[in-house]
């Protein structure tokens, strides 16, 4: 298992005074024996994945599942985090898990509410230390397949802090925390209720143990807050929460009440997978070839005016003898003005202006809020420089995603996204250049334009730019879904074949997606050697080859 | 499916000369222009605006140049029908301004070569004149891509499209490229050079009393350089 996203450890995981999260420890000197390394890492509040996420859409670019929810509650020190843990290493795996922890949804506290807090007088454990609304609709985002961008709270200030965390892309979401089944909009939105059931002696005996080891708190203390507030709040809010759980699990010898659960979420999963993965196959290979070309009607295809220039620049690109400068710079240059042309597309207003000769003039300003591009790695790279040539300070986020060798179904491995995406409101009014080498499958830039609308990017404001669309290929597949989504491409090529992997692809690269750029240099592979090895991919003809791996390697 | 596939620029209106094209009058392209008109646009903007004008008039005025049917097999082993590049070609830019447009030349055309003219008004006749000039030995083999950045009254352009012709080169193996260009400076310089093509981003309302195209962008080279 990694992470996605770039962010490091979030402070609200260190150990620091104040209703501490349930720490680690905890379920190693009280539940000893079946744990693994990774178990002991699972971060809280960053999407864990075992490998990358495949499709959760169907052929119309239709999210068809939301995630599934598990919320799980119980006592302090009951043992929530070990078996929320402990389900996510019983999944095997499933790609993309996160648990999200209630921790993080304490309210952000006027000068009052701190002083308490500073001098351990503030009840935590109540269910109005907790911001409800806000939690619900972070996790009703998530569930949907939005982003969402959690606050993070600081035990060390004792406050929310104005950064936020970002999450995307989770399919199974575990919600811990002790008053996790108390909310009514929280529990509707789960799959699956949990409560951790665990004896009061056990839960005292592991918080006196924990605070003393770790924080070198008292005995006196921690029976101080302990009376004060963990034991009225159990008894009144977490303890009468248990009626509503699907499952009661022990606190400890659980093993097989986690397996059970685990069972369960992986057979609802694996229906999904299942249901999706017929689905996208009527859009397969078949369909690609024994096809009509893409419809010459489609007003949303823009194709580079064919100048004499621009097909001498594609002379040089597909001839397989251009010298790796040569095709640098005449990749650079196309790639420079599809941006150009790329830049029409986007809305213009009227500004009034005084030139230096004293003369006033009405021209035109761009009227766009916010503008990014978005990279399909590696592919997409080649056009990156020519997009800097004309937005110099543009940002430019990037997606990887690659095809699975056995499947051929797109696996997004990373994303890292500008921040004008990942805010919610900021991307409904942004502009976004998609970039991706060619269109073949179309597999690759269909779930890129899926992750960008997940983000709340309206369609319209999707400009998809590539140097060459097959014309017999996904195109029509993506003008399908996504028929408000504008391509700009250089040119329009007849075919789309399917071939074997004669060509050498570093398999350590992640240039496989057969979406992004067909093949490299021919190798000493032969046609027997290929066919052993068992794996197809698209090519586009007659193409450019392998564009990133002429561009790059 | 929008193919725009017309061989060259917009249509020319039919009170220009036949020899001028310009950009396609996009609300990009006026916008761009917006900018560089700007009095308030800082330098740097200037030059980076300036310069993205001056790329796409470049790759317009390379579309004038004959190309050659030329096969070629792709990666994947297809053959292609395209074509390559024919014709040397070299820029002149008329000095200073001119220079500006040299970058975005070379961005085009790697490694070009480029010759320099100087040409100032003679303050006794009023009359443009040349004060120097450096071009390459075989010029009148190649295409010369003539680069300055505003068509005024056309005085400098005429003179230096005489500086070439004395030279060698044949008229119509001169394109001029410019980024605005008044009318009279159009009529100007096509009326004596009708085979010279001229491309021009920009076509403005006409020159003030002191020949300043209006409502033009004040004077490129001190801007480009100076100010």
């Amino acid at each position: 298992m990694e992470e996605v996203g770039e962010q490091e450890q979030t402070p609200f995981l260190d150990p620091s005074p104040g209703r501490p999260p349930l720490s680690r420890a905890v379920s190693n000197t009280l539940n000893p024996g079946g744990r693994s390394e990774f178990l002991l890492q699972a971060k809280k509040n960053t999407i864990l994945k075992s490998h990358g996420r495949p499709p959760w859409y169907d052929e119309d670019g239709h999210a068809v599942h939301d995630a599934f929810v598990i919320g799980v509650a119980g006592g302090s020190a009951s043992g929530k985090t070990y078996v929320a843990r402990r389900i996510v290493q019983a999944l095997g795996s499933i790609p993309t898990v996160v648990i999200l922890s209630q921790d993080s949804f304490y309210k952000k506290h006027g000068p009052e509410d701190l002083e308490l807090a500073f001098q351990n007088r503030y009840d935590f454990d109540h269910p109005d230390a907790i911001d409800m609304p806000l939690f619900a609709s972070c996790l009703a985002d998530l569930k949907a397949g939005r982003q969402s961008n959690i606050p993070i709270y600081s035990f060390k200030e004792h406050q929310r802090l104005d950064e936020t965390k970002y999450l995307y892309g989770a399919a199974i979401i575990i919600v811990e925390g002790i008053l996790a089944l108390h909310d009514p909009t929280l529990r509707d939105l789960y799959d699956l209720k949990i409560f951790v059931q665990c004896d009061s002696d056990l839960m005292l005996a592991r918080r006196i143990r924990r605070d003393i080891n770790e924080r070198g708190r008292s005995v006196e203390g921690v029976l101080e807050q302990y009376l004060r507030y963990v034991k009225p709040a159990y008894d009144n809010f977490v303890q009468p929460t248990s009626r509503y759980a699907n499952i009661i699990v022990p606190g400890s010898d659980n093993t097989v009440a986690i397996e059970l659960i685990a069972t369960h979420v992986r057979r609802k999963i694996e229906d999904r997978s299942r249901y999706l993965r017929k689905d996208l196959a009527r859009i397969g290979p078949l369909d690609l070839t024994l096809g009509n070309p893409v419809d010459q009607s489609f007003p949303n295809l823009t194709v580079l005016r064919q100048t004499p220039q621009l097909r001498g620049i594609f002379t040089m690109l597909r001839n397989s003898r251009t010298r790796r400068e040569d095709f640098i710079f005449f990749t650079d240059r196309l790639s420079t003005f599809l941006s150009e042309k790329a830049m029409e597309f986007l809305p213009y207003k009227s500004k009034n202006i005084t030139t230096p000769v004293e003369a006033t003039y009405t021209g035109k300003e761009l009227a766009v809020e916010h503008i990014c591009g978005v990279s399909i790695l590696r592919s997409g790279g080649p056009l990156e420089r020519g997009l800097r040539r004309v937005i110099q300070d543009i940002r430019i986020g990037s997606l990887l995603i690659q095809s699975e060798d056995n499947t051929g179904e797109p696996l997004l491995l990373h994303l890292m996204l500008p921040d004008c995406i990942r805010q919610r409101h900021l991307a409904k009014n942004s502009f976004v250049f998609l970039l991706d080498a060619q269109v073949g499958t179309g597999a690759a830039a269909f779930m890129a334009i899926r992750v960008l609308l997940d983000h709340g990017v309206p369609q319209e404001n999707i400009i998809f730019v590539t140097f060459i669309v097959a014309a017999c290929g996904g195109v029509r597949v993506l003008q399908r879904a996504f028929p408000k989504v504008r391509i700009v491409c250089g040119a329009v090529d007849p075919m789309l074949r399917e071939t074997w992997a004669l060509w050498d692809t570093t398999p350590q690269s992640p240039s496989q997606d057969g979406d992004s750029g067909g093949l490299g240099t021919p190798t000493a592979k032969t046609k027997a050697e290929a066919e052993a090895e068992g794996r197809k991919i698209w090519v586009v003809e007659p193409g450019i080859g392998h564009i990133g791996d002429r561009y790059y390697l | 499916m929008v193919v725009q596939n017309s061989p060259s620029s917009q249509a020319t209106p039919a009170s220009l000369p036949p020899s001028v094209f310009t950009l396609p009058q996009t609300a990009q392209l006026e916008a761009l222009y917006t900018i560089i008109r700007d009095k308030e646009t800082s330098r740097g903007d200037f030059l980076f605006y300036s310069d993205r004008i001056i790329r796409l008039l470049v790759e317009e005025g390379l579309n004038h140049l004959p190309v050659v049917p030329k096969t070629v097999v792709t990666p994947t082993g297809a053959t292609y029908e395209g074509v390559g590049f024919e014709g040397k070609i070299c820029g002149v830019s008329i000095l200073r301004a001119g220079e500006a447009m040299e970058a975005g030349l070379r961005e085009v055309c790697r490694s070009v070569r480029i010759g320099k003219i100087l040409i100032q008004r003679d303050e006794e006749t009023a009359q443009p004149k040349l004060f120097y000039s450096k071009l390459p030995q075989d010029i009148e083999k190649r295409y010369v891509l003539l680069l300055d950045p505003m068509l005024a009254t056309g005085g400098s352009a005429i003179k230096a499209v005489e500086v070439l012709k004395e030279h060698n080169v044949p008229e119509d193996r001169i394109i001029f490229v410019n980024l605005i260009a008044s009318p009279e400076g159009l009529k100007n310089f096509c009326a004596k050079f009708p085979q010279t093509r001229v491309i021009t981003g920009w076509i403005d309302q006409g020159l003030n009393e002191k020949a300043y195209i209006i409502p033009g962008l004040g004077d490129f080279g001190e801007r480009r350089y100076c100010s």
